[in-house]
């Protein structure tokens, strides 16, 4: 089982794959600093143009930029108090307090570190987990992988935190838009309108580019940064060997990791939850708790490390399920697809070199994460944010619409986008949470499909649902996901009027 | 008297015009357009078919394909359905999918657009069971088919595919009835089949070839073994009368020009004789079945004739 492991290795070394991961662990960093634009938008910008490219050089792209984002947004957490990614906010609790107490150099160097130990942990949970439960996927028919969606698209309602009936909004959308197309079994037009570019239904890259990048790149035009605080020549940076013995955070390590790589396999939740998770546990068993909040080091720590712990994990569902854990996990998997490579038992089988290639470049995308971030460029990383915005966004723009139009070549897609990115934008305003849009269109399509194909299975009994342990297991989960919290809330509750 | 003159000039352009044509055609890069998407089933067939094309035709020649995906395979088709039929537009095309398609839903081409050029590869059925449903033989399926009606799931690609096509002729033959399970896509289908969640299923045999040792490959629908996998013995030989697959070919508007036609035909034709190509093509899991001009026509319109039956009857959605 793991010796296509060790076969993969070589083609990861190819000039080219290794190439791609640098270029991507660069870029990723570029994208993470800046606020506003995050891995999942930078991914979903870039997969229209890797149609092109070798899977590996594609999928290492990827890999490198969804690392280096999870530590680019560190810095102007650290530098600006404003996190450069959704995952970066718990980083600015100690980061920007030590930033201000000259420490910022430092505060960096620990994100590097920390960023590098959680993705280097999460690339070898990838690598250990994924290849024995891509076995046990076979057990899963169609009422199985019916609850596995019903499951995620629970927990992503209920777990992304802030409001459920927001998300459960948001969540319908998605599963509407997954109707769009033909009807999976009988293939007749649903909310086509004749329009033979919506047969297939709604392009996940289409949707994808005009959700998440669209909305911050108007907000990246509109609002001007102020870059007061930036002053690289105050971030009193050592040399990375000489700050590395000051750094022993090897419980919160241990634990942020473990969390991270827990959260990400979790479909629904994501960074900023790990992030969030892993800096509370820090605190409440530190010994000096007071001092957190005012520039404690070890909370950067205990923040950056859960949130690149999640990366890598995120893709066990998504690979070997075809379930992606969280947004970026759910773009990844786009870019897996428009090479070819379906997701599920058969990709281990039958491409192994391509999917344990990813995995070795994940693994290698945290480690040159220390080398890139941590020893060459602190200080001119930090530079980063005095970029011209306008400039920027304007770039990124054209990306998009050439991408978007690459896809089939034709200018329905881009309106299609742009009418996204429209919906979108007005979303982000009224505070509804994107995710959910998302894996809704993912898990709803998968959730009609196989539910419908398990009743044909049953001959219209829909006892068929619950005839096996895997079913029921899912069952209680997601019973549990749903009234979980609001249980949890009432035990409080009831506890405060005791 | 000008007037005559004018249309002897007319008339006289239009043979030296035509005689052109027949003398350098192709003078410029043929588009070959197909339906789906880079790296599928079709896109390998024309990628791999058009360098002998092109060396078959002559005076450096030369096929661009384009690839146009969407619905199925119908955007590509309709458009070059709709191209103008002057020898530089060609199309991939798919049965029994392209024929089932005017019948299932409103297409805008019918069997009387194109110009058939030559089927190339047919890919023929088999039928499968998963090794937990316990019916490693023809004769176990079917008595558990006639014993119990509809108990047995048939997991297939499509409703109106090939795989559909090849139960229909099963039931029709042995008076049975199966239920239906229809996955997106031959993947999913044999995936299911893997893990035992259907029990039996109808697949090509490029998509089985590899997997003989995790289920029971219970017989191949061709008249006679396949060379793509010799020691899997046919429905015929087993005393059942079944023989379909998925097929792939090429086609151009119809109304073309009959020396292009003639010229376009003969050079298909020599494929089924070219060692070279057919290693190609062994080397892309096609299996290769080359039939041109007037007798792909007649096969289109038997696959017609017989879905239109059958959606009649029992129409699939």
């Amino acid at each position: 089982m793991y010796s296509d492991l060790l076969h993969a290795l070589p083609d990861v070394f190819a000039w080219t794959n290794f190439a791609a991961v640098v270029i991507g662990v660069i870029a990723g960093i570029v994208v993470g600093a800046m606020p506003g634009l995050s891995a999942t938008m930078a991914i979903s910008v870039l997969v229209p143009f890797t149609f092109g490219l070798e899977p590996l050089v594609a999928l290492g792209l990827m890999a490198g930029i969804y690392n280096g984002a999870m530590y680019g947004g560190a810095i102007p957490a650290v530098l600006l108090r404003i996190p450069g990614t959704p995952a970066a906010v718990a980083t600015t609790f100690d980061g920007y307090p030590m930033a201000q107490k000259g420490e910022g150099g430092f505060a960096l160097q620990v994100a590097v570190v920390s960023s590098s130990i959680g993705g280097i942990a999460s690339a070898f949970a990838l690598m250990l987990l994924a290849p024995p439960l891509s076995k046990v996927t076979l057990l899963f028919g169609p009422s199985e992988v019916f609850w596995v969606a019903v499951f995620g698209l629970a927990s992503i309602i209920f777990l992304l935190g802030g409001n459920p009936i927001k998300g459960l909004i948001s969540a319908c959308f998605g599963v509407f838009v997954s109707v769009i197309g033909s009807d999976p079994i009988y293939g007749n037009d649903r909310f086509t309108f004749g329009q033979l570019e919506m047969l297939d239904g709604i392009n996940i890259v289409i949707l994808l580019v005009g959700l998440y990048a669209l909305p911050p790149v108007i907000d990246l035009l509109e609002t001007p940064l102020k870059t007061d605080g930036v002053n690289s020549s105050k971030l009193g940076t050592e040399p990375i060997w000489k700050a590395l013995p000051r750094m022993k955070y090897w419980k919160t390590w241990l634990r942020g990791s473990l969390l991270g790589i827990w959260i990400g396999i979790l479909p629904g939740a994501g960074g900023s939850m790990a992030a969030f998770m892993s800096y509370n546990e820090a605190r409440r068993t530190s010994k000096n708790p007071e001092k957190w909040g005012e520039g404690e080091p070890e909370g950067v720590a205990a923040a950056e490390v859960a949130n690149n712990a999640d990366t890598a994990s995120a893709l066990i569902p998504a690979l070997t399920l075809g379930i992606p854990g969280t947004a970026v996990a759910a773009v990844m998997l786009g870019g897996l697809l428009v090479h070819g490579l379906q997701p599920g038992p058969m990709l281990f089988r039958d491409n192994p070199d391509i999917v344990f290639g990813f995995m070795w470049q994940f693994l290698f995308g945290a480690i040159l994460l220390v080398l890139l971030g941590g020893s060459l460029a602190t200080n001119s990383f930090a530079r980063l944010l005095n970029l011209p915005r306008p400039l920027l966004g304007s770039v990124i723009i054209v990306l998009m619409l050439i991408g978007v139009y690459s896809i089939h070549g034709r200018m329905f897609d881009v309106y299609l986008m742009l009418g996204f990115g429209a919906i979108g934008w007005v979303m982000d305003r009224l505070k509804f949470p994107l995710p959910p849009v998302v894996l809704g269109l993912i898990l709803g399509g998968f959730a009609e499909e196989n539910l419908r194909l398990a009743l044909r299975i049953g001959r219209g009994d829909p006892m068929v649902l619950f005839q096996n342990t895997t079913s029921l297991i899912l069952v209680a989960l997601t019973v549990a996901v749903v009234v979980g919290p609001t249980l949890k809330k009432r035990f409080i509750d009831s506890r405060k009027k005791a | 008297m000008l007037n005559i003159f004018k249309k002897t000039a007319i008339a006289g352009a239009m043979i030296l015009s035509a005689g052109a044509a027949l003398a350098e055609y192709p003078e410029k890069p043929i588009q070959v357009i197909v339906g789906y998407s880079a790296g599928g089933g079709t896109d390998v067939m024309a990628r791999t078919a058009a360098p002998f094309i092109e060396k078959y035709l002559g005076d450096g020649a030369s096929l661009v394909v384009k690839n146009m995906p969407g619905a199925s395979g119908q955007i590509g088709v309709t458009e070059a359905a709709n191209a103008d039929p002057d020898g530089y537009t060609l199309g991939t095309f798919n049965l029994p999918g392209m024929m089932a398609r005017t019948i299932d839903r409103e297409a805008e081409y019918d069997r009387d657009s194109f110009t058939y050029l030559a089927n190339v590869v047919n890919d023929p059925n088999v039928i499968v069971t998963s090794k937990a449903s316990g019916l490693d033989t023809l004769d176990k399926l079917l008595e558990e088919a006639k014993a119990n009606p509809l108990a047995i799931t048939v997991g297939m690609s499509s409703l109106g595919g090939d795989d559909h096509f090849a139960l229909i002729k099963l039931e029709k033959a042995t008076d049975t009835e199966f239920t239906i399970v229809p996955f997106k896509g031959s993947a999913p289908a044999r995936t299911a089949l893997l893990g035992g969640h259907v029990a039996m299923g109808i697949l090509n045999i490029s998509e089985v070839a590899e997997f003989q040792d995790q289920l029971n490959v219970l017989g191949v629908a061709t008249n006679e073994r396949s060379q793509f996998a010799p020691d899997l013995p046919t429905f015929k030989e087993q005393g059942l009368d079944l023989v379909n697959g998925s097929m792939r070919g090429f086609i151009a508007p119809a109304g073309l020009p009959e020396d292009v036609q003639a010229k376009l035909i003969e050079a298909f034709s020599q494929l089924s004789d070219d060692q070279e190509f057919l290693d190609a093509m062994a080397a892309t899991a096609n299996p290769v079945e080359v039939v041109t001009g007037e007798e792909f026509k007649q096969l289109t319109s038997d696959l017609y004739d017989l879905a239109n039956g059958v959606w009649q009857t029992t129409p699939w959605n």
